[in-house]
């Protein structure tokens, strides 16, 4: 769901470091005010969770996989804010050591993954555990599947009418939202099922313990 | 410092690319990068070129075939968005290849501090888990059903999520032990 790098234009990727900045210094607060001295290793290791989370296989029908992403279980096991540090570190850690994603599409992968992803599966989480437990877990990991996937696809698709020439022609990603909603949607809409049910299956077993 | 001014450059270089919309001065840009990669050019260029292959040809082959159906295409579109694509990755890969990201990073403590442990256990947790993956390979009599591969995977993450939080106990025991915790000692830490 990652975003490649060179495909929004600087109008996105620099106001949404601003917000993801906010988002940051809120979430090192909130982790400081109530996490005790073990935040940074808990953090440090859980980000190296989180790195190898995406290594997880989600099995799909006919014997072939994709990655998941992990996002549900952290967001559910440790809420939104230390989900959003995780999976910003991450992002920054596979854009500058590895090359991958990118420096410009890092603040939006984080805000949509990071943030989006995290708050839509703790506020799914929390509408229906406290009824149906298990299908609270399973539309926390679908969620946090589908949401991210929505917000790229906006952001993406808004490309074309903030950043092109006079005379209408695109600069960075050019297809408009009719293409790239249902582009991202249907197929997260899906492997989130995928991504609900891994969440439902690892959180549900550990705390079966 | 060194690392610190090539992220920084890298940061400036990245927002020049995003700014400027002539291919002529992107290539020109291209070159550049090209040259300070020195003898690494021809590896970086061709792990850039494979990177962005297949998200290109398929944003590039979308929007041409928008000529099927009566869009206007531009040639001059795929031109510039293919270049600058190309370029940032190329200079993403050269900093990776050039730059200590600890050192980068030094300009807060407690980011090194955070990276350095992340690093660190990176290595151990993608090898905890092909094990998991080689172990459950060689247990493996016959294809497993989708179900069964469901548990299975959900078996790994829960294992890994025990070993990270022992991990970050030990850690923290660690850290203590050496009076990291202490008021005084992150200001006076060494490397600083």
């Amino acid at each position: 769901m990652h975003i490649p790098d060179g495909f929004l234009s600087p109008q996105t990727y620099l106001p949404a470091y601003a917000l993801a900045a906010g988002g940051w210094v809120y979430a090192a607060r909130e982790l400081r005010r109530r996490v005790d001295e073990t935040l940074l290793p808990r953090l440090a290791v859980l980000t190296a969770l989180a790195f190898v989370l995406m290594s997880v296989m989600l099995p799909l029908p006919g014997g072939t996989s994709v990655h998941a992403s992990g996002i549900g279980i952290l967001a559910v096991i440790f809420g939104p804010w230390l989900t959003f540090a995780v999976v910003s570190l991450v992002l920054l850690l596979q854009a500058l050591v590895l090359g991958a994603g990118g420096v410009t599409v890092l603040p939006v992968n984080a805000l949509a993954m990071g943030l989006g992803g995290s708050v839509a599966a703790c506020l799914g989480y929390r509408l229906l555990a406290p009824r149906w437990e298990r299908a609270g877990l399973f539309a926390a990991g679908w969620l946090a599947a589908v949401v991210p996937a929505a917000m790229v696809a906006v952001v993406l698709g808004l490309q074309p009418a903030i950043a092109h020439r006079s005379d209408g022609q695109p600069l960075f990603f050019p297809f408009g939202l009719s293409v790239t909603l249902p582009a991202v949607l249907v197929p997260h809409v899906i492997l989130g099922l995928g991504e609900g049910l891994l969440t439902l299956l690892v959180v549900s077993f550990l705390r079966r313990r | 410092m060194k690392d610190r001014l090539l992220l920084l450059g890298y940061a400036i270089a990245v927002i020049a690319a995003t700014s400027v919309h002539n291919p002529w001065w992107l290539a020109a840009g291209l070159l550049l990068v090209a040259v300070l990669a020195g003898r690494q050019a021809p590896t970086i260029g061709w792990r850039a070129l494979r990177a962005v292959l297949f998200f290109s040809l398929v944003i590039s082959i979308g929007y041409a075939a928008g000529a099927l159906f009566g869009q206007a295409v531009s040639l001059d579109y795929l031109i510039l968005v293919n270049i600058r694509v190309y370029l940032l990755i190329f200079l993403t890969f050269t900093l990776a290849a050039k730059i200590d990201i600890l050192r980068a990073l030094s300009f807060s403590r407690n980011l090194t501090y955070l990276v350095t442990l992340v690093l660190s256990q990176i290595i151990p947790f993608r090898r905890l888990f092909e094990d998991l993956r080689l172990a459950a390979e060689s247990r493996r009599l016959r294809r497993l059903r989708l179900r069964e591969r469901y548990l299975q995977s959900a078996a790994a993450a829960v294992h890994l999520f025990d070993r990270a939080e022992h991990d970050a106990r030990e850690i923290a025991l660690a850290m203590r032990s050496r009076g990291f915790f202490q008021p005084d000692a992150t200001d006076n830490a060494p490397g600083d």
